[in-house]
């Protein structure tokens, strides 16, 4: 199928179309922040951000889920897990960034030997509608981590913003799927030509790629390098990247028993807490930040690379721009490169 | 903001040449405009980095706790107060801490000037006394830094440090007393906003901690999030645990929050988390005359007593 | 969840400091004074060891009332612990109801051990203050 046009008057409509077909998610203002949210009517959403607080993982992998429920009476328990999706669900208006990070989580959550069915009740017939970043922020860092303001990997339906409409690229059959039976125009030449404007000026605002080249081999050899102490020294341990990234998917599991009954729970955890690794002989073999934050770098770009074939962190600049002391990870991963 | 960068890097100078001090805490250029960042220099090579403006929010009193070296460190009035209470309870003996004490201005809210500005993102800012020139893609814009205030510094009554060893620049008008205004006003609303507007609040809430650990006061090596026996609350999103996680840090918190705004400002879902801490203040100095941070003699409230103090809102029969 | 039934009765959780407040109450008891039996009396060794987390756990599962009460000032057993109780009381007390936890669910009281008839006055005046509550919704964990 060739690339169309919706107006962008037209979005709204389309949304609550497609609310009577799937659960739909998508950006919606809370006061000053965009975050993820259900929506049940097209205008709740709201497209016109660069980046949202939190990121749409929490779609796909909530704060806190219940695993199952347990109760006992005189002579039995029982144990109910919840029911699972009963319409699939649409991400609508994420950025690639984000969508290339649902691919990530389906490395770590879908694969042979692995399978969660908690994440997959959502994720297995999830469509994703991607919004193409027409204005990156100096904070991205896509390009430097194998993405791209407009890539396609993880997206169904991928929208670029031409002002007044979108020109709507389809990338799978999924996506197409959703456009059928719909009345859109065909992009015509004008507005092709115009998008290809528009994508190449969006490419070239962006920052300079990082110099991260041989970032991993550096990494492999600097586990006891005093650099560390340096670089993380203002680190407060306060969860806040890890929370608000795509890719980090630590998970803490915990009952909550009431009498008789209760609930098994997954929530979500950090590697920057200090508990994360506390031992119940009272050791812990990351003791502060040092180690804590040494262990993020190592985990998303040399771990992550070995078991899954891909680096951790999608460039999507949250964690930069919401660090209290303003760690940015890309001045740790340069200095780390040039050291 | 007067320039004291340059005095700063004199004082820090004269710290290490005279051996006083084997590290300076203190701020230097962030890696994006309206940004600094925490900054720790062991020489007089690096005093170059050190600078001072309207961006230092930050309160590096939390970087004290338990140091094993003598430290100086860049304090404005609140990180002088938080220094205070840590040396009051213990977790840094006073001869350890050299405070270089900078009266301040306030610092500017960050979030404020990028919401107003929405979709212009800045990648410039030049600051010249009151004036903040914003710089962007096809545009510039010029604010008064006094206009856009953090809500903590707007109503700060001890913009000049307290205590401190060494003091950087001219000390500032203070406004008077805090009469606690907001919280009075939030009182007279009935019990059922007041109920609903901090449920409001603490829904946002993430469980992420990062107000917990930003702020210089809460050091505690198991916090009582964490405690599991017994649990007092659920780590989960759950509106009743979470309403109960920030009462009882609040409490904890009671006579010993010096009203910085780290917290606030660490938290990525912006809860008004000073509505709790501000009553706890108002309390605490209405109740018992103290008020944190203000006098390294004067014991902590909840560590004293006395006899003749008030019980009126005890049930007598 | 309770619904107010006719028949509805709050139950209140009372801690009682060993030396004072629980020996006043075991007076009421020989002295067969009549108080209402809606509360459940915990004894704990000194007002002052109450951490606040207890009133507030008693609130997340299913009391309606809270009670805490101490020696007189200057009687406490262990010298000064009620003096500290009384200041944390103090804030905790002002805190909840700000943020908007109905005035009258929890309370602090100072019993001592020859006041039975007191006590009992006390438990009386809680439990109808409570009633008039109505059952406690606003910090119940679901």
């Amino acid at each position: 199928m060739s690339a169309k046009i919706i107006g962008k008057d037209d979005i709204a409509d389309l949304l609550d179309t497609l609310i009577k077909e799937y659960e739909v998610f998508a950006p919606v203002k809370r006061d000053n922040l965009v975050v993820f949210d259900r929506i049940h009517s097209g205008s709740e959403a709201f497209l016109n951000y660069t980046t949202s607080m939190k990121s749409p993982k929490e779609i796909l992998l909530p704060q806190s889920e219940t695993l199952f429920t347990y109760s006992s009476t005189d002579n039995a328990a029982r144990v109910e897990v919840p029911s699972g999706e009963e319409r699939p669900r649409l991400l609508f208006g994420i950025h690639p960034c984000d969508a290339r990070a649902l691919l990530f989580l389906d490395r770590i959550f879908n694969e042979e030997e692995y399978r969660d069915v908690y994440y997959l009740s959502r994720r297995d017939a999830m469509v994703v509608v991607t919004l193409g970043c027409i204005k990156p922020k100096a904070t991205c860092f896509c390009t430097s981590v194998g993405g791209g303001p407009f890539s396609t990997e993880g997206s169904d339906l991928l929208l670029i913003d031409m002002g007044e409409e979108y020109v709507v690229q389809v990338v799978s059959d999924k996506g197409k799927g959703l456009l059928e039976n719909r009345q859109f125009e065909d992009a015509g030449e004008d507005e092709l030509s115009l998008m290809r404007k528009v994508t190449e000026d969006a490419e070239a605002s962006m920052a300079p790629k990082l110099k991260i080249d041989m970032l991993k081999e550096k990494l492999d050899k600097m586990f006891d390098d005093p650099l560390w102490d340096l670089l993380t020294e203002k680190c407060l341990s306060c969860g806040v990247c890890t929370y608000l990234c795509p890719t980090c998917y630590c998970f803490d599991i915990v009952d909550e028993t009431e009498d008789s009954g209760g609930e098994r729970l997954r929530i979500w955890d950090s590697c920057q807490f200090p508990l994360f690794t506390l031992q119940a002989s009272g050791e812990n073999p990351r003791p502060t930040s040092k180690e804590r934050y040494r262990q993020r770098i190592m985990h998303k770009f040399s771990y992550l690379v070995d078991s899954t074939g891909q680096i951790g962190c999608v460039g999507c600049g949250r964690c930069v721009t919401e660090c209290p002391v303003n760690l940015d990870i890309r001045q740790v991963l340069t200095a780390i490169s040039r050291s | 903001m007067p320039d004291l960068s340059s005095r700063i890097r004199e004082v820090a100078e004269e710290l290490f040449r005279q051996k006083e001090v084997e590290l300076i805490i203190g701020f230097e250029e962030g890696s994006m405009p309206l940004h600094s960042t925490p900054c720790f220099i062991r020489n007089e090579q690096e005093v170059e980095r050190l600078t001072w403006n309207s961006f230092c929010d930050n309160n590096l009193a939390t970087y004290l706790v338990k140091r094993p070296e003598k430290v100086a460190i860049i304090a404005k009035g609140c990180d002088a107060r938080a220094i205070v209470e840590l040396i009051k309870e213990k977790q840094i003996p006073r001869e350890q801490v050299v405070i270089v004490g900078l009266p301040c201005r306030g610092m500017v809210d960050r979030r404020r000037i990028e919401a107003e500005l929405e979709a212009h993102e800045i990648l410039e800012v030049d600051e010249q006394d009151d004036k903040l020139t914003l710089k962007g893609d096809g545009f510039t814009k010029a604010l008064n830094r006094d206009e856009y205030l953090y809500p903590c510094c707007q109503a700060c009554t001890h913009r000049n440090p307290g205590t401190y060893d060494i003091l950087i620049g001219d000390m500032v008008a203070e406004k008077a007393a805090d009469q606690y205004p907001d919280i009075a006003e939030f009182e007279a609303q009935p019990p059922e906003e007041r109920w609903q507007y901090i449920s409001d609040e603490v829904n946002k809430c993430i469980r992420c901690y990062a107000c917990r650990n930003a702020c210089p006061l809460c050091y505690c090596k198991e916090c009582f999030v964490d405690k599991t026996r017994p649990q007092w609350i659920g780590k989960t999103t759950d509106t009743n645990d979470t309403f109960i996680f920030h009462i009882m840090r609040a409490f904890h918190l009671a006579g010993r929050c010096v009203e910085c705004g780290a917290c606030e400002r660490a938290c990525p879902m912006e809860v008004d988390i000073r509505k709790l801490n501000r009553k706890l203040a108002a309390d605490v100095k209405e109740l018992f005359g103290y008020e944190a941070g203000t006098s390294l003699d004067q014991a902590a409230p909840l560590a004293t007593f006395r006899p003749d103090d008030p019980e009126d809102f005890m049930l007598g029969v | 969840m309770e619904t107010e039934a006719k028949d509805w009765e709050p139950k209140i959780v009372a801690f009682l400091c060993n030396w004072c407040s629980y020996a006043g109450a075991d007076l009421a008891g020989v002295s067969r004074l009549q108080y209402p039996a809606n509360v459940r009396v915990i004894r704990v060794p000194c007002s002052g060891r109450i951490n606040p987390f207890f009133i507030l756990a008693c609130l997340q599962h299913g009391a309606d009332g809270v009670l805490v009460s101490g020696c007189h000032p200057g009687d406490c057993h262990y010298i000064s612990g009620n003096y500290s109780a009384r200041r944390k009381f103090a804030l905790l007390k002002r805190l909840l109801e700000y943020a908007g936890l109905e005035q009258g669910r929890v309370e602090f009281s100072w019993v001592s051990a020859s006041e039975g008839g007191r006590f009992a006055e006390l438990i009386a005046k809680v439990t109808e203050m409570v009633k008039a509550l109505g059952p406690a919704r606003k910090l119940v964990k679901k």
